[in-house]
């Protein structure tokens, strides 16, 4: 079986076995709220909105990791960064937010790859401010690029993430774009045993 | 029929206004409110939140159907569970544009002239009020101070504005412009009392007047 | 952060730009007006990802306020928006039969601890309380034994006042202030002492022991309680008087 139907199957199974489940609209509200909260305290200087949800992200990668791995039970590192790019899309993403982002555009060298979103759910009830700036500016998302970062940079993984559309600016796709920069420990000492 | 549909928001701000025509029988969704019955609109919906208020503690429905009546124009009423209005004049063709239409023959229609020629100098709403406020008040009894001559009046959506079917119609318009008007302010960045701009939103008021009106 | 824009995502590939607005949408039609507003009504998510999202508020929160108060002022302020869009949101969804407007305080808290609570957790409010000192008949209590905000917080010694559940508070005065009927709403933890939390004398806690439900059963329950503005009251008299 293939990595990808493995992966697969082990985020419904996970999904619809092991998780404590709550109603969609309340975190599609809460999500909401802050964002808008933000945009507030910031006076809508978006680059720094993106900022801030990055960094909240990061804050909740760094954290999510462990919970990921425990659920998963996948001990195992993954054995190269397309196997990586599955278990994010497949397991990573299906069992917090169930929902499956599509994995393409890889490059050549294997190094970078596209998660489309079919469906996002954080963006569910969205309209983004009519203000003539916000739809080139704001990254309503942006959370999830900071989540991807900092859960992968737990297992030793810097990577660089970024949206390079959003249908909530009128493009006709989600996309982030997840770049693996390089493999922490090849250059750090073993840690102890 | 002509048609007039605000928005008002809790500081009696109008939040969205949209004026169109009936798209049955043959209608071409057009509005025909002359200049001045164009002006007057604004003002026969702001004197109608009155009546509103009055039975919004009251009514616990969110459609009001019929609140109030100004000459041939009619105002339904629709309120949603933040209180916001939903407002929707209607005016029957005059009778001298009226020719190709069922011809309504309740007394509404023979004022009609003298809204265009008069509407400078508005004669005084009160008499009317004191019916509406009995209709507003839930009883089905008293809406025949507003329905006299129905047995005898053409029933269709576009004529009468009175008719059940009407009022039918008046309803579905309502009902699915609030599921729009949701849409629109669950957006975490709309808050209360702001206008609506979004131009799918007035695509979809549109869209349902042309499918129930 | 980087914002080149796929090929052909720039202005033009993405759908026009309508009207008077500046609003561009995706040419596939995927905005919220497309889709059915009941779509994601039974519609879940992870615990978790409520709960770090609402970790990050929190802390976001924190680092813009000096003190507890302030604190929980800001988290009111939160989640005020999400009362006012669940209001018209859940009567929305209402069946046409039972799609009414509160018109009294009753039916107004009803809707909150039914409709508001189970959409949102799960479950209803465990009790509605009218405050039985004469001195406070604007005063309402929800009770809930174990508000889900709190479940996943694990708030700081130092912090031990914080309630968490001033998010919903915000909620619940959200709903009121939308559904016209302005009020204050606080939350207070009353598992531990008995009804300590509220400081106000307000009497729910007497009926409490009578329902043999003390604090070490639920040492997490909270009290919401809900302060109306004069003016609400004054419009119930008025309405009670007429009918």
């Amino acid at each position: 079986m293939s990595s990808a139907s493995k992966a697969s199957r082990l985020g419904e199974e996970i999904w619809k076995t092991r998780i404590e489940k709550v109603n969609a609209e309340l975190v599609v509200l809460t999500y909401g709220t802050i964002v808008a909260q933000i945009c507030k305290d910031f006076e809508s200087d978006y680059a720094e909105v993106n900022k801030q949800l990055d960094r909240m992200g990061y804050n909740i990668g760094l954290r999510l990791i462990e919970d990921y791995l425990a659920k998963s039970n996948t001990m195992r590192r993954c054995s190269n960064f397309r196997e990586t790019a599955e278990m994010i899309a497949k397991v990573g993403f299906k069992i917090f937010l169930n929902v499956t982002p599509t994995i393409t555009n890889w490059t050549g060298d294997n190094k970078q790859f596209s998660l489309v979103f079919d469906e996002n759910p954080l963006a569910d009830f969205v309209e983004l401010p009519d203000d003539g700036r916000a739809q080139d500016q704001l990254w309503f998302s942006n959370i999830l690029c900071g989540v991807l970062r900092g859960a992968l940079e737990m297992v030793q993984m810097q990577v660089e993430t970024h949206f390079i559309s959003d249908v909530l600016r009128g493009h006709d796709t989600t996309e982030m774009r997840v770049t693996l920069v390089r493999y922490i420990d090849d250059e750090l000492p073993p840690e102890d045993d | 029929m002509s048609y007039y549909f605000a928005i008002i928001g809790t500081q009696d701000n109008p939040l969205f206004e949209y004026e169109f025509g009936t798209s049955k029988q043959g209608g071409d969704g057009m509005a025909r409110f002359t200049e001045q019955a164009r002006q007057l609109n604004q003002f026969i919906i702001h004197s109608s939140l009155d009546i509103v208020e009055e039975v919004q503690w009251t009514n616990g429905q969110m459609y009001l159907k019929l609140v109030d009546r100004f000459f041939t124009s009619y105002i339904s009423c629709f309120l949603t569970a933040s209180n916001i209005k939903f407002l929707l004049l209607h005016q029957p063709p005059s009778s001298s544009s009226s020719s190709a239409l069922p011809h309504p023959s309740s007394s509404a229609s023979s004022s009609t002239p003298s809204l265009v020629s008069s509407s400078h100098h508005p004669p005084s709403s009160t008499s009317v009020i004191p019916s509406l406020s009995t209709l507003t008040g839930g009883s089905n009894s008293s809406t025949s101070t507003l329905t006299g001559g129905t047995s005898r009046t053409s029933t269709s959506i576009a004529a009468n504005p009175t008719s059940p079917q009407t009022e039918e119609a008046i309803r579905n318009f309502f009902a699915e412009v609030y599921e729009n008007y949701v849409k629109a302010i669950m957006s975490p960045f709309y808050r209360t009392n702001m206008e609506i701009r979004s131009p799918v939103f007035r695509a979809r008021v549109a869209a349902a007047g042309r499918k129930y009106l | 952060m980087s914002n080149h824009l796929p090929a052909g995502a720039g202005n033009g590939g993405g759908g026009g730009r309508a009207g008077d607005s500046g609003l561009r949408y995706p040419s596939n039609g995927k905005t919220i007006y497309h889709r059915p507003l009941n779509r994601t009504k039974t519609a879940e998510l992870s615990k978790a990802a409520f709960a770090y999202l609402f970790a990050e508020m929190v802390s976001y929160a924190q680092r813009r306020v000096t003190g507890i108060q302030e604190l929980e002022k800001r988290l009111n302020l939160q989640g005020h928006p999400i009362g006012l869009k669940l209001l018209d949101l859940l009567l929305f969804r209402e069946p046409p039969r039972t799609q009414l407007r509160p018109l009294n305080i009753i039916a107004l808290l009803h809707f909150i601890k039914i409709n508001v609570w189970t959409h949102l957790f799960g479950r209803q409010a465990d009790r509605l309380e009218k405050s039985s000192n004469p001195d406070t008949p604007d005063e309402f209590m929800i009770i809930d034994n174990e508000p889900l905000v709190n479940a996943y917080i694990s708030v700081p010694k130092e912090m031990s006042q914080l309630n968490c559940a001033a998010f919903a508070a915000g909620i619940i005065e959200g709903v009121c202030d939308g559904a016209g009927f302005p009020a204050r709403v606080t939350a207070h933890t009353v598992g531990d002492t008995g009804g300590g939390g509220s400081n106000n004398g307000s009497g729910g806690t007497g009926a409490d022991g009578g329902r043999g439900e003390g604090g070490e059963m639920w040492p997490g329950r909270t009290v919401f309680l809900v302060k109306f503005q004069p003016e609400v009251l004054e419009r119930e008299a008025l309405i009670g008087a007429k009918s």
